[in-house]
């Protein structure tokens, strides 16, 4: 049984959402946001039901023909369900702290508008049944991020979107190459191959890596690998739910979705073995990871230092994915999701700062945890995520990428892992600490940069509970890591089901 | 039942730290008892546990599958870490008695650290009692980093610069030993393909890399213990820390890392690879040079509670020997784990007391002063092993290694027992200097009283599986007590001689000062090589938007030929298809 209507409604609640919301005049405020939330919500039940549908074996798959033999194809497989349901989860935490976050700012239809679009397009992209149908989403996910990244029209900001359309329309170019070149090899291009690309290995090695440098070369500027990482600090003047957007989900992990994608589904891990990429891939993602965290460490600003920090932490996917065997995978996987939650919380984090109190650099941070307790509470429970402290989902994946390096016999990745974990400790617990322990205007010394009293608790309502409830979906995701249906539990699941030999 | 005793244990330390944020919010700061019965009872059913017999747990909900034991070795672990926790509790409602005050009358500062220390400090000791029932890998390091991290409240307690600096020192080096530990067992259950600690234990004896893995983890749980090299935070975190913070630090906490070496490290395993022997040899080594080492460095001391950091750091050091000769002996070590044990408690509580004893004599109650004095060294003298539960621990580590012909080692420690005897003297008499009357409250004694009695009697209460802990035979009983006054002796006697040199006490922290000279240095170079990277990436760029401009230069050169094209456009056009129709021909001809 065939429930193709499945991804298509799934898709349709935020592109239809978005189709209605740019019909809605501008000052609709309350129609607009109900109908944001009612997308949302109805969105999560449609994923919760395909991951019931695909626990049970079920492959829900919509396709139709577009010209001969192209065709557009949403599959519901256990990744794709996997990528979508973070980004519906997200989607709704990251819409209501929108709400809080543009109360009474202009251009509210816009930015909820192309908002959804970007939700769309990256559940979309989740959804791809095929490299065709990918692409498509993953330039409808690039265009619609602009005008989201250029929202407040600054001088700085449309040089911002400039720096990021550059890169990442220069990356599409580049991952079309690819797609193109792969069709012109093997007339196809649709992922779960049975066979894969491996027949053609013995005589065209040396195309099929061309083939995959460019295509995971393209896929890299949206996961933010160094040295295609330029974009993603300065795409920072974005308001702080389109950065956590960003991060968490949508670009970065579009990405690193589609290198897991091209590794797993096009040419199958064993192939990629057999080329020899992956040793390069975990090579280029350790020195990410390392770069990253160094940089972080330099950083004066909040954002900033996170956006280092995600430019570090995506990378870890793609470290597990180069991993040849089941932990790497299980752990690349399960840190989709879980550094997902913990960075999106962490910018919720820092917007709230930023709405709240004023503060955009870290030495202004003082003694905030006093000011906004559970603000703080959801920070540090973010960073030493980060860091990769228990019982928080952080540590569940580095564990699993650990034992996997050690399964591959590529030990230097545990001390790139210990090294990177240090690293986090020290760009992390500074903040840490000057939020807990030093003395700053709660303590009636100096005064906040802005403060405003944006609600009857430590701030607006709708800013503070997101961030609580990813907070403790992060520390839920590692503390009950065992309990069915958890992050890592789902993610065994695909591992061991599907890209396992 | 037990299991409800587990929960009990597990969970009441969180609900005193959740009832601490509750009067955070809820209670108006002038009747706010930061030291109530329920904050001091949070140690309370862990003791009971401990007392509640052997059992096991599994959970396969939580995080990587939980698996948690009480034990022959987990049990008396927890007595002791429990009862110096409930201890220390009552001790710091009495020692906090002014800052309490201060704080009920509106010092926001007082307030403020003391909200802190209620809060963090079951969390620190919720941590220590995971990782002493955990067997799994991930709840033993969930213990074992909450309890690291949520103790730096207690050690930066005061928030002098001094302070600031301990726990600064704390912090560091803990970090580092979390990687060090993580990478160790990442490496050891990787290899050997486990989630529990016994699994790790096996895989190292059984791996090819074992001494490399055992190395990483004798380092990082090492930084915890003291070993030598890493033993910088224990002189700079104790004098600073508040008395009974000390206590559980320098007690219970430091202990967390030779627990973690019995739990991890294949000790007395038969058949153990040359490597791993030879890693034993380096621990022995290392051992007891931290043994001496710490004495010489630490007699020179003023501050009671730094000389007492280095007494710590030395009898670690004698454990460090010990649990390094389950390496490079392995069959003595069955015999000799329940004397390491009760060593260990021995000193738990001992140290307790002495820290203890350093609030108390800062805060004399109206007690006949030689008899306090003597009261505040008898947990030192004890640690010499010239009596009570100290002559029986030494006596328990002795016959073990008696049994198996190391009479070395057995000679190494008993002089390493005068240097304890050293520091014991030097340690009471700088708190004889630096006494000072300001009556205690009956808290801060009883605690101390306590502490010391059970230190005394630490065989008695101790839950350790067999009663073989014997006394010594009474031709021994010379050769185990012979060190005390011995050190009595020395420390007189250089003082006697020493007394019209004028000398400056070494800094507390000795290495810290070394390798933060080395770090500044080497900090120095890596911003050399970050400005020189950036002045590279700089130019680079200038480069590339040089070439750029040149090759837009060059194309814009060719614009006035669009013109041209578009006049001529229709001739253009006229002249290509003539051109392709051509082509076409001659396609045609050949």
């Amino acid at each position: 049984m065939n429930a193709a209507w499945l991804p298509l409604t799934t898709l349709a609640t935020s592109l239809l959402a978005a189709a209605v919301i740019f019909l809605l005049p501008e000052e609709a405020r309350r129609l607009r946001t109900s109908i944001n939330l009612l997308a949302a919500v109805s969105k999560i039940i449609l994923v919760a039901l395909m991951v019931v549908r695909v626990s049970q074996g079920y492959e829900d798959t919509f396709s139709f023909q577009i010209v001969g033999g192209v065709e557009f194809v949403l599959r519901a497989d256990a990744l794709g369900v996997m990528f979508a349901g973070l980004s519906s989860l997200l989607w709704l935490c990251t819409t209501i702290y929108a709400i809080g976050y543009l109360e009474g700012a202009a251009n509210r239809k816009r930015f909820f508008g192309f908002f959804s679009l970007c939700v769309a397009s990256t559940l979309g992209i989740a959804l791809a049944g095929n490299l065709f149908t990918f692409l498509i989403f993953y330039e409808m996910l690039t265009l619609s991020t602009y005008p989201l990244v250029v929202h407040s029209g600054t001088a700085k900001a449309l040089a911002a979107g400039r720096v990021y359309l550059r890169y990442t329309l220069t990356a599409g170019v580049v991952l079309l190459l690819g797609v193109v070149l792969l069709y012109s090899l093997t007339n196809d291009y649709s992922f779960a191959s049975e066979e894969g690309l491996s027949p053609y290995l013995n005589d065209h090695r040396g195309l099929l890596t061309l083939i995959f440098v460019l295509l995971v070369g393209g896929l890299a500027v949206k996961a933010a690998m160094v040295p295609l990482h330029g974009w993603l600090p300065r795409a920072m003047v974005a308001p702080a739910p389109v950065s956590a957007l960003l991060h968490a989900v949508a670009v970065v992990k579009a990405g690193a979705f589609g290198i897991l994608r091209v590794i797993y589904d096009l040419y199958g891990i064993e192939l990629s073995v057999q080329l020899g990429v992956t040793t390069w891939l975990a090579v280029a993602a350790s020195i990410t990871i390392i770069y990253g965290s160094l940089r972080a460490i330099a950083q004066q600003e909040l954002k900033p230092r996170l956006a280092f920090s995600t430019i570090s932490q995506v990378s870890y996917v793609v470290l597990g994915v180069s991993l040849f065997g089941p932990f790497g995978t299980i752990g690349a996987l399960a840190h989709l999701l879980h550094q997902g939650f913990m960075k999106v919380t962490l910018f919720f984090c820092a917007g709230n700062y930023a709405e709240e109190l004023g503060i955009h650099r870290i030495d202004e941070m003082d003694g905030a945890g006093k000011r906004m307790p559970l603000t703080s509470l959801a920070f540090t429970v973010g960073a030493l995520g980060m860091i990769g402290l228990p019982p928080i989902a952080g540590f569940i994946t580095k564990w699993y990428l650990g034992v996997g390096a050690i399964q591959a016999e590529m030990y230097w990745v545990v001390a790139v892992l210990v090294a990177s974990s240090t690293l986090n400790a020290v760009y992390f617990l500074p903040i840490v600490h000057r939020l807990w322990f030093r003395e700053g205007p709660a303590h009636g010394k100096g005064a906040w940069p802005k403060e405003q009293r944006l609600g009857r608790l430590e701030t607006h309502g709708w800013l503070l509970w997101p961030a609580v409830f990813t907070a403790l979906v992060s520390i839920g995701a590692g503390l009950l890591a065992g309990l069915p249906f958890s992050p890592l539990d789902w993610a065994t699941r695909v591992a061991v089901g599907e890209y396992l030999p | 039942m037990i299991t409800l005793l587990l929960l009990a244990a597990l969970l009441w330390p969180l609900c005193v730290a959740g009832s601490a944020i509750w009067h955070a919010y809820r209670t108006p700061a002038a009747n706010r008892h930061h030291f109530s019965l329920l904050w001091i009872s949070a140690s309370w059913p862990a003791l009971l546990l401990a007392y509640g017999g052997e059992a096991q747990w599994s959970i396969d909900a939580w995080m990587l599958g939980g698996y948690w034991e009480l034990n022959a070795l987990s049990r008396p672990w927890l007595a002791f870490t429990a009862f110096l926790w409930s201890l220390a509790a009552v001790h710091a409602r009495g020692y906090f008695v002014a800052e309490q005050a201060n704080a009920q009358v509106g010092d926001n500062d007082a307030q403020r650290r003391l909200q802190r220390l209620a809060l963090l400090w079951p969390l620190t000791f919720f941590g220590n009692v995971l990782l002493i029932i955990a067997q799994d890998i991930a709840s033993f390091y969930l213990g074992f980093a909450l309890m690291t991290f949520a103790a730096y409240a207690l050690v930066v307690h005061s928030g002098s610069d001094d302070a600031r600096l301990g726990a600064r020192a704390y912090l560091i080096l803990a970090v580092i030993g979390e990687g060090l530990i993580l990478g160790g067992l990442l490496w050891a259950a990787g290899t050997a393909e486990t989630l529990t600690l016994e699994g790790v234990r096996e895989g190292i004896a059984g791996a090819e890399q074992g001494a490399m893995m055992a190395l990483l983890l004798w380092l990082g749980f090492g930084v915890k213990a003291g070993v030598i090299g890493l033993h910088v935070w224990l002189p700079l975190a104790h004098p600073v820390a508040p008395a009974p913070a000390s206590a559980v630090l320098s007690g219970a906490m430091i202990k967390a890392g030779l627990l973690g070496w019995i739990n991890v490290l294949p000790l007395g395993v038969e058949g153990l690879s040359p490597a791993l022997t030879q890693l034993g040899n380096v621990m022995l080594v290392a051992g007891l040079a931290a043994a001496f080492g710490a004495a010489l460095y630490g007699v020179w001391q003023r501050h009671p509670k730094a000389v007492l950091a280095y007494s710590s750091i030395s009898q670690m050091g004698m454990l460090t020997a010990m649990v390094a000769t389950g390496l490079a002996a392995p069959d003595v070590w069955p015999l000799l784990l329940p004397g390491v044990v009760l060593f260990a408690a021995h000193h738990a509580l001992a140290k307790g007391a002495l820290f203890m004893g350093t609030s108390i004599s800062e805060h004399m109650p109206r007690w006949p002063q030689p008899l306090l004095f003597a009261l505040i060294a008898l947990p030192g003298v004890s640690l010499t092993g010239a009596l009570a539960a100290g002559l029986l621990s030494k006596w328990g580590v002795k016959s073990a290694l008696y049994e198996s012909q190391h009479e070395q080692l057995i000679m190494l420690l008993t002089l390493a027992a005068i240097g304890t005897a050293a520091l014991i003297t030097v340690c009471v008499w700088r708190q004889w200097q630096q006494r000072q009357s300001e009556g205690g409250n009956a808290f801060q004694w009883g605690a101390w009283l306590v502490a010391l009695i059970a230190a005394l009697i630490t065989p008695i209460w101790l839950p350790l599986p067999d009663t073989s802990m014997m006394a010594p035979p009474m031709e021994e009983w010379l050769g185990i007590v012979w060190p005390f006054p011995v050190g009595v002796g020395v420390v007189a006697v250089s003082a006697y001689l020493l007394r019209s040199v004028r000398l400056t006490a070494p800094p507390a922290g000795d290495l810290w000062w070394t390798y933060s000279a080395l770090v500044v240095r080497g900090l120095q170079s890596v911003r050399f090589i970050a400005h020189t990277c950036e002045r590279l990436k700089i130019a680079s760029l200038a480069r590339s938007l040089a070439f750029e401009k040149a090759l837009m230069g060059q194309l814009q050169r060719w614009l006035p030929g669009e013109g041209w094209m578009r006049r001529h456009g229709s001739g253009l056009m006229m002249a290509l298809a003539v051109v392709l129709a051509f082509l076409l021909m001659w396609e045609g001809l050949r």
